[in-house]
């Protein structure tokens, strides 16, 4: 019993990681706390759909073309949105990208209406597997697998190729990292790019387990926040180990201990840890200059 | 912060007299519509003054002490539920319920500010939003107390035996709330406290060598807001008299958020112009269901892009151009 509690706390909480790697990804580059993260996804995630249910088309072709959809979506994000405020207090791109998240919400509310969709998982077919005596359905499994690929993948891009070395020069300081010849927007626009293909695999991974519409990805957005939050916000690691264990702390408690609760205990949770570690559990804090 | 903006510039830059007139002029305007106003305008122009508080008193948090909070659905929805509660279980007055709805969320405002002392920008935009989900959680929850999902009703506010319920009396009730949080917040902003909080947005570590206690002044923006934003939750209440914890949600949080950014941050003109804008626009565009989401998404974006002074920017730019 417990143990598939925990199976599903790390599949749900493996999802909440990914988000929030996708938030921090771009929030170590740039600064910017990525509000408009959940409607980004859902909108490649909806793209994605219609590819698949209107124009029929494979998976092998449909992941790929996603994936560079919303790598697309997420330079021109950067470009449009990001790029005008850079320099502006922080809270100005938070605004912004609270903005986004409402118009991005209506504007597919527009193109792909309110209704509920279904969303056909690729392993559906697959059986409930069983692994060392626990249940662990297909969809929890490729999740958690998926998820901890793409943190293995960030990683080995932003620490060994040139990019990501570049990007993280550019992330930590600016003027000399043009002095080294670096294009500080095209690392941010990549940053971008990597933060929105993460979220849409999030939403790829989520919309079969849940449902497809406007709405999937607000909850999860919020949890994905916490969840880095909890972790610490400095590294993919910390960032990853939160989601992880807010996915299972809120799966214990809202079995164990109240499940109306569940959500808001996890909360408390978060407001307790962070009043005892204001930076998160993994967190280092950024000194700061006055 | 946002705007950067000297939050009292506009109003120290109008004339004493100037100022007076406009005040004049529109309480005269509110008089009149409560007077001979018809249903819908006065429902609207209802609306927009409780908005309005809001949009002060959070304008006072994140304006004036830089503070961000995701969580003011939290401090509304609380200062309806115990007036509205007070009011029915104890058969308080509203003129006494309200006040002591506010008192109560002005507690709960610098409880929540003791830990907020330690956090920052995203840290505290997480742990406020947490605190409006736990909040309207509660509420759900607490079904004996609340009435959880279903709702509950508010009995009718009388004054001397009169119901307030008929025509627009409930109009003078809310003027006169919003006409006295306005003073009080602009006698707040240009006193002691104001400076201080001025100051703190700009450079806690300068603050601090100035001799101001950092963390009471942090402390005091987060309870003002809160009862700012309770006593308008309050008014709301008994203006609608039918409350469900369903709309106190995030999105409303975010919304008062935007309400103040399109407004225009850390003026109280800015603050009354966002309120205006939140409540007209989507009751102009009842008919589509996604349209004020996207007006209200785009308009954030160009104003912190293209107007950081927000709404009362144009007005102040065409009063200087015209002087």
């Amino acid at each position: 019993m417990i143990a598939e509690l925990v199976i599903g706390g790390l599949a749900s909480g493996s999802l909440y990681a990914l988000i929030g790697i996708a938030i921090v990804l771009v929030l170590q580059a740039t600064d910017v706390p990525n509000f408009a993260q959940g409607e980004m996804a859902m909108f490649a995630t909806f793209v994605a759909f219609s590819l698949l249910t209107t124009y029929k088309l494979s998976w092998w072709i449909v992941l790929p073309a996603t994936l560079a959809f919303a790598a697309l979506q997420g330079v021109v994000v950067q470009q449009v949105v990001i790029r005008p405020l850079l320099g502006a207090p922080i809270i100005n791109a938070v605004i912004a990208t609270l903005g986004l998240n409402m118009a991005l919400h209506s504007v597919a509310g527009m193109i792909w209406g309110n209704q509920t969709n279904v969303f056909a998982s690729p392993v559906g077919e697959l059986p409930v597997f069983k692994l060392f005596g626990v249940n662990v359905s297909p969809d929890s499994a490729l999740t958690i697998v998926i998820s901890v690929a793409m943190v293995i993948l960030f990683t080995l891009v932003l620490r060994h190729t040139r990019a990501g070395i570049a990007l993280r020069a550019a992330s930590q300081n600016q003027q000399v990292a043009k002095l080294m010849g670096i294009s500080v927007n095209r690392s941010f626009a990549l940053a971008w790019a990597m933060g929105s293909m993460a979220g849409v695999v999030a939403g790829l991974l989520v919309a079969p387990i849940l449902f497809l519409d406007v709405n999937m990805m607000g909850a999860l957005l919020i949890k994905g926040f916490a969840g880095a939050v909890l972790g610490g916000l400095s590294s993919l690691g910390g960032v990853f180990v939160g989601g992880l264990l807010l996915g299972v702390v809120e799966n214990l408690m809202g079995a164990y201990v109240s499940g109306s609760f569940g959500e808001a205990l996890s909360f408390l949770l978060i407001i307790v840890v962070l009043i005892v570690a204001p930076a998160g559990i993994f967190g280092r804090v950024k000194s700061q200059k006055f | 912060m946002a705007t950067r903006s000297h939050p009292h510039s506009a109003a120290a830059r109008a004339s004493p007299l100037r100022t007076q007139l406009l005040v004049a002029a529109l309480a005269a305007g509110v008089a009149a519509t409560a007077l001979f106003g018809g249903g819908y305008f006065v429902y609207v122009l209802n609306l927009t003054g409780i908005f309005g508080l809001v949009a002060i008193g959070l304008t006072l948090l994140i304006g004036f002490s830089g503070q961000i909070s995701l969580g003011h659905a939290g401090f509304f929805s609380i200062g309806a539920y115990a007036s509205a509660l007070l009011a029915q279980r104890l058969g308080l007055p509203f003129w006494l319920a309200i006040p002591l709805a506010g008192v109560l969320a002005t507690v709960i405002g610098a409880l929540i500010a003791l830990p907020a002392l330690r956090l920052k920008n995203l840290y505290l935009a997480i742990a406020t939003l947490g605190f409006g989900i736990v909040t309207q959680k509660m509420i759900f929850e607490w079904r004996a107390l609340t009435g959880g999902g279903a709702g509950l009703q508010v009995p009718p506010p009388t004054l001397f035996g009169l119901s307030l319920a008929d025509g627009a009396r409930m109009t003078w009730v809310i003027a006169a709330a919003l006409a006295a949080g306005t003073w009080g917040a602009v006698r707040l902003a240009r006193g002691r406290t104001g400076r201080a909080l001025a100051m703190l947005r700009d450079s806690e570590a300068a603050a601090g060598c100035l001799g101001i206690h950092v963390a009471r002044y942090k402390v005091v923006a987060f309870a003002v807001s809160a009862f700012y934003t309770a006593v308008a939750g309050g008014l709301y209440a008994n203006l609608v008299r039918y409350i469900n914890p369903e709309s106190f949600n995030v999105g409303m949080s975010i919304m008062f958020l935007a309400m103040i950014v399109i407004g225009g941050m850390g003026s109280i003109g800015g603050a009354l112009l966002g309120a205006a804008f939140y409540v007209i626009v989507p009751e102009t565009l009842r008919g589509f269901k996604d349209a004020p989401g996207l007006i209200f998404g785009l308009a954030l974006m160009l104003v912190v892009i293209a107007l950081p002074g927000g709404l009362a920017s144009l007005f102040r730019r065409r009063a200087r151009a015209a002087a």
